[in-house]
Formats: structure tokens, sequence, C-alpha cells
């Protein structure tokens, strides 16, 4: 990896990223970012919208006396969620640089399978806003819900 | 500056439970200094950690996790009786991207507590701390519940090491 050049690097993501949009599978994008590997996100297609899930596993949790997952998972998986969402469904060129992020979290992350579903609020010339939400039971009960700002 | 007891019993309780345990033992960072309402931790890089596959920059993900952590840290020191506070939010600006191949210095303070609720700020930075990567604020809930204090976790992990002395171990800990 470290003996291509930059050029060649965003060459090849973008050739990738093509393919997952037309294949419909924004899993593939998940693969190649490190750190999605790190805490376990996978995606898919799920009704016309993306649904991304993190399965339980021991080294996400933070509270090992409820077990509750980390908050920082949480955070750190709604901002990989929000990331793809921009990568898959607009056009853009690069890897968008995220600005800023706020989260909230409403109820604690219990050990099990988390969801989690975004949508582009609004896509200007440079920034663009995402609002994600997780929840692990029920859609309408979500743990957190945050919102970011991109810049593309 | 006097000698702070229960700091002396609570830090090295803070440093297993975030260093060795789930999460942050997944991470590998380390906690530097830890004061009552002040926490310094240090974060090497991580190539599995990275989140733009272009640059080799560490996914944000990551900066979130280590501010909640050493925000977190800090709160949880300031309580009367040292106990797990629950995150209510958390704001986080990105003020540049992170340098590859280099450690990231995080230190989290509480710059104002309630009855109700903790308050802090936390600051990321790699060579100049003057020119951060990453700036937050997060504030905490006073919990007032005796399962979630370090005392009554660190006695129930205790019985779990040694069933053998299961009842005078359950008196001190309904005393």
């Amino acid at each position: 990896m470290n003996n291509q050049t930059t050029d060649e690097l965003l060459l090849d993501w973008q050739e990738r990223v093509g393919a997952a949009r037309q294949e419909c599978d924004p899993q593939s994008l998940l693969d190649m970012i490190p750190y999605a590997a790190f805490i376990g996100a996978q995606a898919k297609v799920d009704d016309q919208r993306l649904l991304y899930w993190l399965d339980k596993r021991a080294s996400n949790i933070g509270n090992p006396s409820l077990p509750a997952i980390h908050g920082g998972v949480i955070g750190g998986f709604l901002e990989l969620a929000a990331a793809i969402e921009i990568i898959y469904s607009l056009d853009v060129a690069e890897v968008p640089k995220v600005v800023d992020f706020s989260l909230d979290y409403l109820r604690p992350g219990r050990y099990k399978t988390i969801y989690a579903s975004c949508k582009v609020m609004r896509q200007g010339k440079k920034l663009v806003n995402v609002s994600a939400k997780a929840w692990q039971d029920d859609e309408q009960t979500p743990i957190a819900t945050a919102r970011c700002h991109f810049l593309t | 500056m006097a000698f702070d007891m229960k700091m002396a019993l609570v830090r090295p309780a803070l440093k297993y439970a975030l260093e060795r345990n789930g999460h942050g033992a997944a991470l590998g960072f380390t906690l530097d200094r830890v004061e009552r309402g002040e926490t310094h931790l240090t974060f090497p890089y991580r190539e599995d950690l990275v989140g733009n596959p272009i640059t080799g920059v560490v996914h944000g993900g990551t900066i979130v996790t280590l501010l909640d952590t050493a925000c977190g840290c800090s709160a949880m020191t300031v309580q009367k009786k040292p106990s797990v506070t629950p995150t209510m939010d958390l704001r986080l600006d990105y003020m540049r991207p992170a340098q590859p191949h280099k450690p990231i210095y995080v230190e989290a303070k509480v710059y104002r507590q309630s009855s109700n609720v903790i308050f802090c700020r936390g600051v990321a930075w790699q060579d100049d701390k003057e020119n951060p990567i990453a700036h937050c604020v997060a504030n905490f809930m006073k919990v007032d519940s005796q399962s979630i204090q370090f005392r009554s976790i660190a006695l129930k992990k205790l019985r779990r090491l040694m069933p053998w002395r299961q009842d005078p171990i359950n008196d001190v800990g309904a005393k």
C-alpha cells in the first residue's frame, strides 16, 4: 500500500466506489476502511435505504459491570455510517472530511447488536449535513442520535 | 498539594477499568495522569484504526472514543462517591486532520458541576497543544445509584474472584 502514490490510491478508491454503487454493495466500501473492521461494522441495502449494524463483540464493551457498549464505539459507528452514506449515495470523488459531530446518548447500549440508519439532510456545494440514528430492539426507541457535518 | 487519599485509591481502579477492559484494551491507550477532574492520555498511531485509506489518517471514531473516555474519566473522579457517569451528549469539532504515524495526546477537564450534571471539556493534539486536532464538550449525568458506585462494582468483582468468602464480603458491602 505504501509504494502506491496518492493519485493511484485515489483512482483505485474511485473505481471501487463506482463498483460498490453499481452492485448495490455498501459492505465493500466498509471493507476498505480499517476502522470498520476494528469495531466490526457491517452494512447492506434494506428496503431502499442503507442499514448498518454492529454485532456484539467483547472488545467493544465500555462498562463491563452492566455490560454496556462503549459510548465511543457508538459514536465512531455512527460517524462511520454517516461517511459511508455520503460516499455511497452522493456523487463525491474523495473521502469526505468530518468537520463536527454531535452525539446524544438516549439509552445505554446493551450488549447486543446495534443498528443504524442515516439521512442526508442537506447537500450544499461543499458541506453535507447528515443525521444518524442508532437503535437495538425497536427503531422507535433509539439509543443514540447524531448529527454531523462533512466537507466533500 | 495535600495527599488525596481517595484519588490514590480511585486512580489504579480507573487505570485498570479503562486500560485493561473491553474497548479501552482493544484501543491500547495509556492514562498518563489522573487527577481530580483532570485526565491526560496518550494514544499511539495504529494502522488498523485508519479511516481514510488514501491518506492513512485515523478514523474520527477513534478520536470520539479517546475524548469520551478522557472526559468520562475526569467526570468519574469529581463525585463524592466515585461512580460510573453516563454520558448525556458529546460534541466534537475536528479542527484539522490528524497526521498519520504520530501519537495523539488527549487532555480532559471538568469545568463545572451542578447538582445533576458534570460539564467537561476535552482537547486532542499531536505536535502543539495550542493547535489541536479536535476539541470536545461532553456532559455527564450524576446518578445516585449504589449499583454503579466503584465500591459496589469492586466488591462484586471480588465476590466473583473469591466465592468461598461469599458471606464476610457481603457483610462489608451491606454496611
